[in-house]
């Protein structure tokens, strides 16, 4: 089948849950489909925003055939630097650069963070699964020590955190996040040689090896750029929390990968699309926002995801062998 | 005239679309040490296969003791007595000797609990049998090579095996272990346990079997009494394909030396020597596992050099990764495309760009116009068939696979290429078409190496060619004067004229 059938059906996938939402969607008082609601359609793309942006690299780092299971700890990561950066640091700067300073600061740490995993995966040659999964409880230690494992709270006052939290939990802002590095990470995977490089290495390693690919290197920056977007998450995550949480982000990993391979991305590297996993968010947050809006129970919820998840990865395999 | 155990007819077998076997036949007496013989790629180990229940047959007639017998499965094998001995020994590395021993073997009869101390006695008359000292309870990991492959075939008696198949045994045994093992096989034949003898190296074949069956391309040639033949006899009969490759190696003035090699020793290799100039095909040529594809691993940064070196235009090269010895000017055409080669999943246009990324793309962007005209100059170059460079390249065929992966070196314009075996497997058409690529290298001035297991092969496309043997180059030959049968000699007698 040509890849453009292939994408077309996690869209016909999407399409069908999107119906049925509308289908089943309580109705307002004046007639009108809550779910239709411009309001609601928002608030969707902007609780899948957070998952889709670790979902991007997340695509990136299952492509070259490998996992990353600390995206949630990196989080929770990002997101108590970011609270502690602006509450508890005062330096002698305007509003402006302390806001940019912290985001900054934690991003960096998140990406740091993000490369040691891609240098330990590459260098130690030790399994993906493994590395990370230390990291992942590594680095909720380290949130935890930093925090004293208490939730900085941001506030709602005039300081700098509360113009912080303020400014970055608007939608525009987290939905054009989200945007910008789907655009970003589509142009990276379709247009550029590392993006070549990603897949090939995914694909066939030895043959990689065999063809003079910067393997290592390229690892390395797949791991760093999921350290990036999670770090980033981890600031809206503050913003629109109101609070740096260091037990933020648990099972977020799980999810990412969730939408990563309904979107068609194949766990064993190689193959698989940035459009495919915005889809495999989109399937996700429609289905939540679905199920809520019908007052099913969360627990309810889980159930049908995992039914969905199964469903959605046999379907594709069947039709792409 | 002793009864035979088993007669096989007719056997055919395809894998995809090459066949394997073609009507080969084999007939195995009681009590007898049978030599199964063939060039690479004859069928030898698949008929073995076969025969064991390992691979199924797509058509053939089979009969044990006189009696038509269905095998589709090695418990089929094993309910008549046949037991085979893999070339990789298909033990279970961390479970224990006793536990290896009676997995899977109908004559150990196990409940639902593991009895450890009742595996070990049912084991330990057959681990003494083939003089095999070690603790049951021992992981098969712990053994060395040779005792793992005592193991296997102590296995294989305690199945009751009367037809014992060995596929190369000796592959990766020392002298010793073999002296061991050849007088466990004379113990084995004085009991009335047959022994099919699966190899090709000759000396062996004359210390130690009873008869001889020539495999080629797939057909049985011929059965010869040890006794009464010869190894000039057998290599006839190995190679005795006609030449049926038109054309033959251009006659060229050679140019300056481009790469020097010498007294070269990596795991594999042992004081290797030659030189190769520009514009000439040197062609390599050995039994599987005599060191063809360990060279290109040398040359090309994947194997560590133990000692003496290589010089490319007299400078030396030493090259620790593949990337490096391409900015050399170095190529390689792996042996195995689909493992070492090709990206399955990618379309065949970005198969053939991925060693020259960097000069298609402008700030690490991909320039897509850039790309198809690189591959529509190269792949007129190979007259390379595919639906679209955009195609899946796991659609195409194995020549038009081969050809994907050439033109990625080829676009990559190395002054030295490797080639590990590139016709294997592929159609005749596809063949010719590679063999005029060869051609037009080195009228262009490039050095090309190429490693083939066909020796007409070598004699239609090479201006000189190699020899090694365990490592070791046997012999050189100029092309015009080598023949066939020479060059078996010096790929597997010991001790041949160089």
């Amino acid at each position: 089948m040509p890849p453009i059938l292939r994408r077309a059906q996690s869209f016909a996938a999407l399409l069908a849950i999107f119906l049925l939402a509308i289908i089943i969607s309580p109705v307002a008082a004046d007639g009108s489909r809550i779910f239709l609601e411009l309001g609601n359609l928002t608030d969707i793309l902007r609780q899948i925003s957070l998952i889709g942006m670790i979902s991007l690299a997340m695509t990136f780092v299952i492509l070259t055939g490998g996992i990353d299971l600390s995206v949630g700890s990196i989080l929770a990561l990002s997101t108590a630097l970011t609270a502690m950066f602006l509450t508890r640091w005062w330096p002698t700067a305007s509003y402006g650069s302390h806001i940019a300073l912290a985001i900054a600061a934690a991003v960096a740490v998140s990406t740091l963070a993000g490369a040691l995993n891609g240098v330990a995966i590459a260098t130690l040659r030790v399994q993906p699964f493994i590395v990370t999964l230390a990291s992942m409880i590594g680095l909720r230690g380290l949130a935890k020590w930093l925090t004293n494992n208490e939730n900085i709270d941001i506030g709602f006052g005039r300081d700098v955190a509360a113009r912080f939290a303020a400014l970055f939990r608007e939608k525009a802002i987290v939905i054009g996040a989200f945007a910008g590095a789907a655009a970003v990470f589509w142009t990276l995977l379709e247009r550029t040689v590392f993006g070549r490089q990603v897949r090939a290495i995914g694909d066939n390693e030895k043959a990689a090896e065999y063809t003079g690919l910067p393997i290592r290197r390229t690892k390395v920056w797949v791991y760093s750029l999921t350290g990036l977007l999670s770090g980033v998450a981890g600031v809206l995550y503050a913003a629109e929390n109101h609070q740096g949480n260091p037990n933020a982000g648990v099972a977020y990993e799980l999810d990412a990968i969730a939408a990563v391979v309904i979107g068609g991305t194949r766990l064993a590297g190689g193959k698989g699309s940035i459009s495919g996993t915005i889809v495999g968010t989109l399937i996700m947050g429609v289905l939540t926002n679905m199920l809520r809006l019908n007052d099913v129970d969360s627990n309810v919820e889980m159930m049908i995801k995992a039914v969905i998840i199964v469903l959605a990865v046999a379907v594709q395999r069947e039709k792409n062998a | 005239m002793p009864e035979s155990l088993l007669q096989v007819a007719d056997v055919d077998k395809r894998f995809g679309g090459v066949a394997a076997l073609r009507g080969a036949s084999l007939d195995v007496r009681a009590g007898e040490v049978h030599a199964l013989m063939g060039e690479n790629g004859a069928g030898k180990s698949t008929l073995a296969r076969i025969v064991a229940g390992a691979v199924r047959a797509d058509a053939g007639r089979f009969l044990v003791d006189g009696r038509p017998a269905a095998i589709a499965s090695p418990l089929d094998a094993q309910r008549l007595g046949i037991a085979i001995i893999h070339q990789e020994l298909d033990l279970f590395p961390n479970l224990s000797v006793a536990e290896n021993m009676v997995i899977g073997n109908l004559c150990f009869h196990e409940g639902p609990w593991a009895r450890f101390r009742r595996m070990a006695e049912f084991c330990r008359p057959f681990l003494e049998q083939v003089g095999l000292t070690c603790n049951p309870h021992e992981p098969a990991a712990a053994l060395s090579i040779g005792h793992r492959q005592l193991l296997a075939i102590a296995r294989a008696l305690s199945m009751n095996a009367r037809l014992l198949l060995m596929d190369e045994p000796t592959s990766s045994l020392f002298d010793d272990a073999v002296e061991r093992l050849f007088g466990l096989i004379r113990g084995l034949r004085s009991r009335g346990v047959s022994v099919v003898y699966v190899s090709h190296k000759m000396d062996e074949i004359f210390r130690i079997a009873d008869r001889v069956t020539v495999l080629r391309d797939g057909q049985t040639v011929g059965t010869r009494p040890a006794a009464s033949t010869s190894p000039g006899e057998l290599i006839g009969m190995m190679v005795g394909r006609e030449l049926d490759l038109a054309g033959g190696p251009r006659e060229r003035g050679r140019g300056e030396v481009v790469l020097e090699v010498e007294d070269l020793t990596t795991s594999r290799l042992r004081n290797v020597s030659f030189t190769l100039h520009r514009g000439e095909v040197l062609g390599v040529a050995g039994l599987v596992g005599a060191g063809r594809s360990e060279l290109g691993a040398a040359l090309f940064g994947l194997d560590r050099i133990r000692g003496g070196g290589i010089h490319l235009d007299g400078v030396a090269l030493a090259p620790r990764s593949p990337r490096e010895a391409m900015r050399r000017g170095i190529g390689l055409v792996p042996e195995d495309r689909r493992t070492e080669g090709l990206m399955m999943s990618m379309s065949v246009r970005e198969n053939a760009s991925l060693a020259t990324l960097g000069r298609i793309a402008r700030l690490g962007f991909l320039r897509g116009a850039r790309e198809s005209a690189e591959f529509q100059t190269v792949s007129q170059q190979l007259a390379l068939h595919c639906p679209s460079p955009a195609a899946c390249v796991s659609h195409l065929s194995g020549g038009n696979q081969q050809k994907v992966l050439l033109a990625r070196w080829l676009l990559l314009h190395p002054e030295v290429l490797f080639l590990d075996d590139p016709t294997r497997g592929i159609d005749v058409a596809a063949k010719q078409d590679i063999y005029r690529l060869i051609e037009a290298l080195a009228a262009a001035g490039k050095a090309v190496i190429l490693v083939s297991s066909e020796l007409p092969e070598l004699l239609r496309c090479c201006h000189r060619i190699l020899v090694l043997r365990e490592g070791r180059v046997t012999a050189i030959y100029d092309a015009a004067e080598a023949t066939q049968e020479a060059i078996m000699a010096s790929a597997t007698v010991a001790g041949a004229p160089t």
